[in-house]
């Protein structure tokens, strides 16, 4: 007597893994649903059932999302590939299954064609052929060390700055700090895949970087590659307003005071401004 | 399609490239496009210069199509759009509808999801609509939404996109503590070109800034601005930009009576010639009234480049009054004097250059002034106050002429209150020469990590200025510097320097200090013949636990001749941020401390607070605080 509920327990077990085995999910998020088609950011189109089941992905039940563009789902493929049921959610779902198991349902009415763009990608340049080998990005963050060697006559009391066309060319975005008599670092992280363009400042465009030649400079550009760790030494010539020999720009709202070729400026009344010895008495 | 990429983040500064972007080489940079984009709801993300929308959008397109659907984003760095969900693509040749429509305008790629009865995948090539090619693979993330988690920086129903140059947003609200600030039309650049951001305003502790209006060449912004002089105030600012040349316009404060127009020119002319120029007009007026006070100043800088060298001149125009005598009139009278010097300089610079294969480097310039001023400035008349006596008693303009006065009292004083010396300079022609050797970073041991090195590094200035009156100016400057970096987070410098200035005159020169009513004669004023030596020692701490924290503390010990005493020397003026506006001066205080805290506030936003405490030790024992401290709010 006890033979027969296990065996209707083995056959249950056994059409249960068998039905589980047929169906694949999949997560990811979704770019369109529409024309009975439900299509993920990857590009793929797939069929969906007349009656396909939607359910929200955090408790199952109905839920008042609707499929559509950002929306994040979990697909349930029958074995034809038919979309059965989307469990749907506004924030990112964990990866779930993997699209190259299901690309093979994609409906796509054109047999795929391959892109010459991707597949000069792929290739490795012939070396000395000139061409760049075309970079790829995991946008892992990376930790980027900026050392910059500042002229000589920096003033002591300055402080230095990374202005970067990131932030909008803000003078004082990335302030530095100053590592011995030459040199400022700072250290900042980015996903790998950032560019940029920056340049070096004390504080305002009125004291950016010149180039040697004593010309403007254009900005420096940056590529942040995939790596743990970078670093980035730099020199800076010169600054705009401390060019040597020369006269130096008038700062705003500063009224430039006349030219006086006495060095000291604030001193005390006691001390009356320089003048001849005074003349010898008739001899 | 091949497994999908990562989605690609919008992280702060980030313009990154997403995973695996397999995109064309670009060849010639395409035509810039313009792009007008409706929605029912537009968000702005300025740390990421994110672009979304949602909710009946329609794009039209400068290239010649219109498209509409359900979801918008774009990446402006990247300059890559994607319109997602009940596509209608539409242009001269017909209408398709289709699921989603990414757009590579670098590369002129137009990745396609048509459904005409099922779904396929078109791309249209170098914008011709009317030829797709059907079938080709697709970049893995052609399609993707990046992953956001902030608030937008704003929002709009309406944006035009100026590729690669800014975006004008149309009935747009930012929001402050999560409230809304309608800002009606708000332009936001994102221009790659330095010169949007050259500017001609001051330093403030914080600045909002309003950009009503833009184009590809020019940016309008009306500043809301903070500083420690003037509060708080409005200030305007106009631009117009191009790929050689800008012209920057500003009013600063627009809203005080103190007013500071400024106007700077910049023009490049080839790769080897440059022209710029600054003029300053500073007026004390209520509104646009009848200037009580003006004064203009203008710098006109050109630089030649050679190949090892350049060759710059510079000239500089300032005008004490622009209103003339009447102004000087009493009893309201505060228009300054009527100088107006002139400056003239020509110099020649080398590039630095690496003695032999030494770790020894070498620059040196030379340069020739003129400068002259047949008025005077009240500075020469010892004793005067900068701008006129108080007390109401009739006095006639300055009339002493010249840039230096040198030598003893005048036989004939036209004023017994003030003590005029003769003779005066009215035109001073000048020579400079100078150099500098330096090192860069020289390691002084082999040691077995980079946190166990020591780095030395040194460099020396000298500077002679020799004046067409019987006078030369001689300064050399000699630095030292020992630096550790002990950890990741850690570093450290201990510095020395030397600055010697000597203010020679060929016959006579400075005279012993005497004492003036109440000033009191310290030794070392007395013994003061215009040879200064000002001896800065140097620690400095750095402490950067996270990239988004950095506390950092500067101690220096001054060991100066002319001795500092307190209340002898006058501290110099500081800048609009609270901040001394020389980096050294006689009578500096032996001893200071600096501290600097900066941290991250806002994903997008640093707070920088620093003040410094000064103290004389023995046998004064005077201290004080900077009068405030310098806080600032930096957008990163």
């Amino acid at each position: 007597m006890t033979r027969w509920p296990i065996s209707l327990a083995v056959i249950a077990l056994a059409v249960a893994l068998l039905a589980a085995g047929s169906s694949i999910v999949v997560s990811g998020q979704l770019l369109a649903y529409q024309d009975g088609y439900v299509f993920f950011t990857t590009g793929d189109g797939f069929r969906v059932a007349s009656n396909v089941v939607i359910r929200d992905a955090k408790t199952g039940a109905a839920t008042s999302l609707v499929p559509g563009p950002r929306i994040w789902a979990r697909a349930t493929f029958d074995p034809s590939g038919t979309v059965t049921e989307l469990d749907l959610s506004r924030a990112p779902l964990p990866p779930e299954g993997s699209f190259a198991d299901v690309a093979h349902f994609a409906v796509a009415l054109s047999t795929p064609v391959p892109n010459p763009d991707l597949l000069r990608a792929l290739q490795t340049p012939v070396p000395g052929s000139g061409v760049p080998a075309v970079q790829q990005f995991s946008g892992e963050p990376v930790l980027v060390t900026f050392i910059v060697q500042v002229p000589p006559n920096t003033p002591f009391t300055s402080s230095v700055y990374i202005t970067t066309d990131a932030s909008a060319w803000y003078a004082q975005a990335i302030p530095m700090d100053r590592v011995d008599a030459l040199h400022y670092q700072i250290t900042r992280r980015y996903p790998s895949g950032t560019v940029f363009r920056y340049l070096y400042d004390r504080g305002s465009f009125q004291s950016v970087e010149v180039a040697q030649n004593g010309l403007t400079r254009p900005p420096r550009n940056l590529t942040v590659g995939n790596a743990d760790v970078r670093v980035i030494r730099d020199t800076v010539y010169a600054w705009q307003d401390a060019a040597a020999g020369g006269v130096s720009q008038p700062q705003p709202q500063i009224m430039p005071t006349p030219y006086n070729p006495a060095p000291f400026p604030n001193l005390p009344p006691g001390i009356p401004p320089p003048q001849p010895p005074p003349a010898k008495p008739p001899s | 399609m091949p497994s999908p990429a990562p989605p690609s983040t919008a992280a702060p500064q980030s313009t990154a490239t997403p995973a695996s972007t397999a995109t064309p080489q670009s060849t010639p940079p395409p035509p810039k496009s313009v792009l007008y984009l409706t929605a029912a709801r537009i968000d702005f993300y300025y740390d990421s210069f994110l672009l979304e929308a949602d909710g009946n959008v329609r794009l039209r397109t400068s290239d010649g199509f219109t498209v509409s659907g359900d979801s918008f984003s774009m990446d402006l760095k990247n300059n890559r759009y994607l319109l997602a969900g009940h596509v209608t693509l539409h242009d001269a040749t017909g209408t398709v509808k289709g699921a989603a429509i990414s757009d590579f305008l670098d590369f002129r790629r137009i990745y396609f999801v048509p459904v005409t009865g099922e779904p396929d995948r078109w791309t249209f090539l170098d914008g011709d609509l009317a030829h797709p090619v059907k079938g080709r693979v697709m970049p893995d993330d052609a399609f993707y939404f990046p992953v956001i988690v902030q608030r937008p920086s704003l929002t709009a129903g309406g944006a035009v996109i100026d590729t690669r140059t800014y975006v004008r947003f149309v009935n747009s609200h930012t929001y402050v503590a999560g409230l809304p600030i309608p800002l009606g039309t708000d332009v936001v650049n994102f221009s790659s070109n330095p010169y949007f951001a050259q500017n001609s305003l001051s330093g403030a502790s914080a600045d909002l800034t309003w950009t009503v209006a833009g184009s590809p060449n020019a940016l309008t912004a009306l500043h809301l601005r903070y500083d420690p002089t003037y509060y708080l105030y409005g200030s305007i600012e106009q631009h117009l930009v191009g790929d050689h040349e800008y012209a920057i316009f500003s009013v600063n404060p627009a809203t005080r009576a103190e007013k500071w127009w400024n106007l700077k020119l910049y023009e490049a002319l080839g790769s080897r010639f440059q022209i710029q120029s600054f003029t300053q007009y500073y007026a004390q007026q209520d509104w646009l009234r009848l200037p009580a006070s003006a004064q203009q100043t203008t710098w006109l800088n050109a630089v030649y480049a050679f190949p090892h060298s350049y060759v710059q001149a510079t000239s500089q125009l300032t005008n004490y009054n622009v209103l003339g005598p009447g102004a000087l009139e009493l009893p309201n009278s505060i228009a300054g004097n009527l100088s107006h010097p002139s400056q003239v300089a020509i110099s020649a610079s080398s590039f630095q250059n690496r003695i032999a294969d030494l770790p020894l480097f070498e620059q040196i310039f030379e340069g020739y002034g003129f400068n002259h001023d047949s008025v005077g400035a009240a500075q020469y008349l010892n004793g005067m106050p900068p701008y006129w006596p108080q007390g109401g008693r009739a006095f006639a303009p300055i009339p002493i002429p010249g840039l230096q006065a040198y030598g003893a009292p005048c036989t004939e004083q036209p004023s017994k209150y003030y003590t005029y010396y003769c003779p005066v300079y009215t035109t001073i022609w000048d020579t400079v020469f100078g150099f500098t050797f330096f090192t860069p970073a020289l390691k002084l041991n082999a040691a077995p990590s980079p946190y166990e090195t020591y780095y030395f590094n040194a460099s020396f200035t000298k500077q002679y200025q020799w004046n067409s009156l019987p006078h030369w100016i001689g300064t050399d400057t000699t630095s030292f510097s020992i630096s550790r970096q002990f950890a990741r987070w850690v570093n450290t410098y201990l510095g020395y320097q030397i600055m010697n200035t000597g203010d020679y005159y060929i016959q006579g020169g400075y005279q012993p200090c005497a004492p003036v009513g109440t000033t009191y004669c310290p030794e070392s004023l007395t013994s003061f013949r215009g040879v200064s030596t000002l001896r800065t020692t140097s620690l400095g701490m750095n402490f950067v636990p996270d990239p988004d924290f950095n506390a950092s503390l500067l101690v220096r010990h001054h060991d100066d001749f002319p001795i500092p005493v307190p209340g002898v020397f006058s501290m110099p003026p500081n800048n609009i941020l609270g901040q001394p506006l020389y980096s050294w001066y006689l009578g500096q205080p032996p001893y200071d401390a600096t501290g600097d805290v900066r941290a991250r506030i806002l994903p997008h936003m640093l707070l920088d607070v620093s003040r410094t405490f000064y103290w004389y030790g023995n046998p004064y024992r005077t201290e004080f605080w900077q009068p405030n401290f310098v806080i600032q709010l930096l957008p990163i």
